[in-house]
């Protein structure tokens, strides 16, 4: 079996997919693709693959991974043509990484930059969150909802600009299983500390996952 | 981009009921079509998209290039109120476009508890609700599918309905249409002279009707020179050679049947009298084997779904079972696909089938013998014994299964106590069937259910005009089985009779029945076939303040003489 690391993203037409639904979504274009995915054994066979993040419903990406299999050593770039033509229109394929060994672990993705565009009257001194010592906000964990201070969990945020009512945001935060920020929740902590700031509505993109400061691919 | 659609599908379930963009959905620019085209379904998105009739009107319609046939369903409550608060309209799936601009839009008319979504879908969508009201920029606006065939109750919302099968019909009505808008678009009168005379066109504005004192129709006469005296239903002849779409649209989300289905054949031999289908889609008419293989190939490459079944009235009936079922099994154990089967009547041939594709699941069989008693199951023409199902049981229990659901219908004409005290005992000796196999040989956890649901009369068949059981019998005939159930291990589960007293008042209803359609909707009526929706006292005051008495449809026993299914 060859082992591959897939680079993918999804536009707004089919932002509002949720995890479960992509990946019956991605199940059913690999049975529709002329590839040779490694299939699970048991009853009900599926492809065996695992995917870095789910991407969160309403988000946009250019920058998920997923790990899969195939029976034999494909050429990468045919990989990325066929999945291209087997998925739904809005879905992209934009690399396909043959895995040596152990080199890439997606398991240790710890970072994300998003672009965040937040309706608002007025924008934010994005200064005026970075200069804090703490951030307590409300964050749904597994035993529900918590005050949890994400200023540690913080990396970058940066204003880049305020048009038509639209302001946006770049930010780098924490991402994966050790510690998962949403983008909506650093705006929200915006809204508590910045001072006659509130928003109406935020639209995230996933620009880069990161293993700590390095890109995955 | 932060768009008015994005914030608001934030914020509702299931956003892809709405987003489209689906595989093999299908995309057409615009401009290049002369046909503008909007298949609605009167029900929200995991219905509609489970629909065979849907998959086939769609996919033939979009085969032409001068038309663009797009999708429209019921918003679910969440979305509608959304989009009523934001002044969102009614849109297609497929361009996201407002329908009220479309040429025509065809609603498909499966069941009658979705009359009320019909209303709201075209107050929804910032059309007039009454044909009589829209005006020559509004689209023109059909209906078809089963309900058509006594569409009465909606006719004064329809332009026209297309009565029979739609695959050559829709072509035909689109050719007049495209001809209509060349020709200038005079009216939609004259576009409506027109399309009477391709055949099995209803047009009910070109049609008086009259009544008795008594509150029965006296006479239908048509208003019009070019409306005939009666209208036939459309028959495909070659069903073999009928399109049946070799693609098909993959949700997203999951949607009530997730697989490919295979229409085998149409229509149904049986000819138990109580069943609409059974009468309206006859003539029996199969595919073969071979070309049904064909089409199971394809749609599993272009789909990717894992799963396939058959469809049909009766699928045991199909004469080329095993050949397909040869073939499909050859298929599916390659590509790693599961073959899901309908119910079959149980015989070796079947059960052997089972053991085939089931492998390990054995999950429950259901079998509908309509009626409790012998005399009973003659009556409606349900051509199966006693002794057919306790040798299927039977032979099920030894087979390892130990899950039976056992169909029944109550409020059957002619209908006595005993015949309804059978049905617990019919399910007591399929128990029997259980136990009478050794215990060390029989598998655990035996689970009979009884379930019934209360007879509607409906046009067009054997008992069209006999009275409906009162709302009082149905609950005491329930209750007499309840009563007689002879174990424990036997469930007795029935659905609620309310629902069913309202399809009987719309199956055999007449145009008075609109006004009260559109009042239980501004009174809030929608969504009738889910109970978190239903509001059979909104209804009933709706009929009531029409003036209009439900028992006067359900109750009566109507005589031979009487007009009672129009001039179809």
């Amino acid at each position: 079996m060859a082992k591959y690391i897939l680079k993918y993203g999804r536009d707004d037409r089919v932002k509002f997919i949720s995890h479960l639904d992509f990946v019956r979504c991605f199940h059913r274009a690999v049975r529709r693709s002329a590839l040779n995915f490694e299939f699970s054994q048991g009853f009900n066979p599926h492809p065996v693959m695992t995917i870095a993040q789910p991407m969160p419903v309403g988000v946009t990406s250019e920058c998920e991974y997923m790990k899969v299999g195939f029976v034999t050593e494909l050429d990468a770039d045919a990989i990325v043509r066929e999945l291209n033509r087997a998925m739904p229109p809005g879905f992209m394929f934009y690399a396909a990484h043959k895995l040596e060994a152990k080199e890439i672990d997606l398991t240790k993705i710890s970072r994300a930059e998003y672009i965040v565009e937040i309706e608002c009257e007025k924008p934010c001194d994005v200064s005026m969150l970075m200069a804090q010592e703490e951030l307590i906000v409300p964050k749904k964990t597994k035993s529900g909802i918590k005050d949890s201070d994400i200023r540690p969990h913080i990396f970058v945020v940066e204003d880049m600009g305020f048009k038509d009512g639209i302001q946006t945001v770049k930010m780098i935060v924490s991402c994966g299983s050790a510690y998962n920020l949403k983008p909506q929740t650093v705006v929200e902590a915006m809204a508590k500390y910045c001072d006659g700031f509130t928003f109406t509505f935020t639209a995230s993109h996933r620009r880069r996952m990161m293993i700590d400061d390095k890109n995955v691919l | 981009m932060i768009t008015l659609k994005d914030k608001i599908l934030s914020g509702v379930m299931k956003p892809t009921r709405y987003t489209g963009g689906e595989m093999n959905a299908v995309i057409k620019d615009a401009k290049s079509v002369d046909i503008r085209f909007g298949f609605c379904f009167p029900d929200v998105y995991e219905i509609a998209m489970s629909h065979l009739g849907l998959k086939v009107i769609y996919h033939t319609l979009n085969t032409r290039s001068d038309t663009w046939c797009e999708r429209v369903f019921a918003p679910w409550d969440d979305m509608e109120k959304e989009m009523r608060q934001h002044g969102m309209k009614l849109f297609a799936l497929e361009s996201g476009d407002e329908v009220k601009d479309f040429d025509i839009l065809g609603f498909t008319l499966q069941y009658e508890l979705s009359y009320s979504n019909i209303v709201n879908m075209l107050d929804l969508a910032g059309i007039p609700v009454l044909a009589a009201d829209r005006g020559e920029e509004h689209p023109i606006i059909y209906g078809g599918g089963l309900c058509a065939y006594n569409a009465e109750p909606i006719a004064d919302i329809f332009d026209f309905f297309m009565l029979g099968e739609g695959e050559e019909q829709v072509h035909e009505t689109m050719e007049v249409l495209k001809q209509w808008k060349r020709d200038g678009r005079k009216s939609k009168r004259e576009l409506l002279e027109r399309l009477v005379k391709i055949g099995g066109i209803y047009v009910p504005s070109f049609y008086n009707v009259d009544y008795n004192e008594d509150g029965t129709i006296k006479s239908i006469t048509p208003n019009n020179p070019n409306a005939p005296e009666k209208v036939l239903k459309r028959v495909v002849k070659d069903f073999d050679a009928t399109y049946a779409p070799d693609t098909i649209i993959v949700p997203f989300g999951e949607v009530v049947h997730d697989r490919v289905m295979l229409e085998v054949m149409r229509g149904c031999m049986r000819g138990c009298r109580f069943c609409q289908a059974g009468y309206i889609y006859r003539p029996l008419r199969e595919r073969k084997p071979d070309t049904l293989l064909g089409l199971a190939d394809r749609l599993l490459s272009c789909s990717g779904y894992d799963e396939i079944s058959l469809a049909s009235l009766s699928t045991s009936d199909f004469s080329g079972l095993p050949e397909l079922t040869d073939g499909l099994l050859k298929i599916t154990e390659e590509k790693k696909i599961g073959l899901s089967l309908p119910s079959l009547r149980i015989d070796n041939f079947s059960l052997e089938l089972m053991e085939k594709v089931q492998k390990v699941r054995k999950t429950g069989i259901t079998f509908a013998p309509e009626a409790g008693t012998q005399r009973m199951r003659d009556v409606i023409n349900k051509n199966i014994t006693e002794e057919n199902i306790v040798e299927s049981t039977k032979l099920l229990f030894a087979g390892g299964w130990t899950n039976v659901k056992l169909y029944f219908m109550i409020g059957l004409p002619s209908e006595t106590d005993e015949d309804v005290k059978g049905i617990p005992a019919l399910a007591g000796r399929v128990l029997d069937q259980y136990f009478a196999i050794p215990k060390e040989e029989r598998a655990k956890n035996i689970n009979v259910t009884i379930s019934t649901s209360s007879f509607v009369p409906k046009p067009f068949t054997a008992f069209q005009w006999v009275g409906m059981n009162s709302r009082e019998e149905l609950i005491r005939k329930q209750r007499l089985i309840k009563e007689n159930v002879p174990s424990k291990r036997i469930r007795y589960t029935y659905h609620d009779n309310k629902t069913s007293y309202l399809e009987g008042v719309f199956a055999r209803g007449d145009r008075r029945l609109c006004k009260a359609i559109i009042k239980a909707v501004e009174k809030g009526c929608k969504f009738d076939a889910w109970g978190e929706f239903f509001d059979f006292d909104k209804w009933m005051e709706a009929i009531a303040e029409c003036g209009l008495d439900p028992d006067f449809y359900t109750a009566r026993e109507r005589t031979y003489k009487e007009v009672c299914r129009g001039i179809i």
